[in-house]
């Protein structure tokens, strides 16, 4: 016991005031201890750790907004070439329609055209047919004028006469029906 | 008492409208459990309070040690010698600095020692505490003194903190007041600690105060230099040497407010969880004040183990930080 726990004033409870200089020295001495052994032995290693730990947190920081950045650039170009796709897209829909729309016109063209071709084609065949028709009654109503002719009056005719009598058989006929020229 | 128990463990509706109609048993269900364990507990206390006053009397008498003065709550707080190897002597205090010691060594070598990537509760509390002592190092000095002082605060924080915290846990250590086990006659269990000597927080003050003296001294050059600093800016005329005597008395101050502070509030933490653990009822010799004051005893407990053990470590070695960083930026 310290000295001062002696005294006739420590038994009396000053002893809670009165510093127990044993103690005292104990304490220097183990909190220095303590105190060397942590400098030396733990407090760098905890201080490396958490500054291992900060630069790697740092690191991954540093990593992160790379990686954000190299998004964002694929994502701006993935973008770009969105909208040239959809812009070619559209570009190629664009000129399909015009080729389809063209090909259309085209065809239409081409079948009015031939049908025109065919209409004049008909046409012509059927004013040809008109035509050998129209002479084949010429011819029919002729030997028929020149045959009724010559039972009625008996005699042969000449050609002059056969020509007259044809001539004006055919004056009375109208043939402009027949030619699709009259009413 | 009756009155206010009966009712909570059985379940049955209460009588009063308080509950929904037609919700049968639901008010009880109602009543959250915290409350319900709260309202059991001061049941009880009402009528242990009710019972040590039957049994024992509204006054009853002292024990034979409080009459004839032999006990005295301080007593607890004597350092007896228990053995003594030449000049140094080992007692109880001795005791809980070898135990805040070894405690402290053995928590941050183990840690230290297993230090992991994603850390657990231990490690994280531990890399809290190195952060919280490096941080408040960097703040008060500067780069050069941060790292040579930066051992020290954070031993401080750690080593008060530690003995602080082991002084809440009852150890058999009162040497004085023996208790009989299989015939063996063994010290009773008590809280006590390190720091409620002031001889604990005495020589850490001392030390800090040498070395914050010394580097204020490095800092001004010498003796003129270091009184000179001492010195508010701009203070002129008659009223100079009364302020130099307030500066230096205030600067002397700073050892012992480090000291009491500490010290003191250590001291008083324990001498009220005493008291309101019962030693007051002892003085007294009235069971019933044991029981009356037992759940104050219990609220000073866990408010000084969870704050001022904390709040103490804390407030010393952050001082220790100011008054050295102090020493070398005042002028």
């Amino acid at each position: 016991m310290p000295a001062t726990a002696h005294l006739p004033i420590a038994s009396s409870g000053s002893f809670l005031i009165t510093p127990n200089v044993g103690l005292m020295v104990w304490v220097l001495v183990i909190f220095l201890i303590c105190l060397w052994v942590l400098r030396r032995y733990v407090f760098p290693v905890i201080g490396q750790a958490l500054d291992r730990r900060a630069e790697a947190i740092a690191g991954e920081i540093d990593s992160a907004a790379d990686l954000r950045r190299q998004a964002d650039e694929v994502l701006a170009e993935y973008r770009q070439r969105l909208a040239e796709a959809r812009a070619q897209a559209d570009e190629i829909v664009t000129r399909a329609r015009q080729a389809g729309e063209a090909h259309q016109k085209e065809a239409i063209e081409t079948a009015r055209a031939e049908r025109e071709r065919l209409l004049e084609q008909t046409r012509r065949d059927v004013e040809a047919e008109t035509r050998r028709a129209i002479d084949e009654i010429r011819r029919e109503v002729a030997d028929l004028t020149v045959l009724a002719t010559e039972k009625v009056t008996g005699k042969v005719l000449t050609g002059d006469d056969q020509r007259r009598l044809v001539e004006e058989a055919l004056a009375d006929l109208d043939f402009s029906v027949l030619t699709g020229g009259g009413n | 008492m009756s009155a206010i128990t009966a009712p909570a463990p059985g379940g049955t509706p209460a009588p009063a409208g308080t509950p929904a109609p037609g919700e049968g048993s639901e008010p009880r269900a109602g009543m959250s459990r915290g409350k319900r364990v709260a309202l059991t507990l001061g049941g009880l206390w009402v009528a242990g309070l009710f019972f040590f006053i039957g049994v024992f009397g509204f006054k009853a008498h002292k024990a034979p040690a409080v009459a004839s003065g032999v006990f005295t709550p301080t007593n607890e707080f004597k350092l007896d010698t228990w053995f003594s190897v030449g000049p140094v002597n080992f007692n109880k205090g001795v005791l809980y600095v070898l135990l805040a010691a070894a405690i402290t060594l053995a928590l941050l070598f183990y840690v230290a020692r297993r230090l992991k990537e994603r850390p657990g509760r231990l490690q994280a509390a531990i890399e809290m505490f190195y952060g919280l002592t490096s941080g408040m190092t960097r703040e008060n000095l500067d780069t050069t003194l941060s790292r040579r002082y930066f051992p020290l605060i954070a031993t401080l924080f750690i080593f008060i903190l530690v003995s602080n915290l082991i002084g809440y846990i009852p150890l058999p250590v009162d040497s004085l007041d023996k208790f009989k086990l299989f015939g063996a006659h063994l010290p009773s269990f008590q809280i006590y600690a390190a720091d409620t000597n002031v001889a604990f927080p005495l020589i850490l003050a001392l030390m800090v105060f040498v070395l914050f003296s010394w580097e204020r001294l490095k800092a001004h050059h010498g003796p003129a230099g270091f009184l000179r600093s001492l010195m508010p800016a701009g203070i002129t005329g008659p009223i100079k040497p009364l302020i130099f005597v307030i500066e230096v008395l205030s600067y002397f101050l700073r050892l012992i407010s480090l000291t009491v502070r500490l010290w003191a509030n250590l001291l008083a933490g324990h001498m009220l969880i005493a008291f309101m653990g019962g030693e007051l009822g002892v003085l007294v010799g009235d069971p019933w004040v044991q029981w009356l004051l037992f759940p104050f005893g219990i609220a000073i407990y866990l408010f000084e183990a969870v704050l001022i053990a904390a709040l103490q470590a804390f407030i010393f070695s952050v001082l220790t930080a100011i008054y050295l960083g102090d020493a070398v930026t005042s002028h």
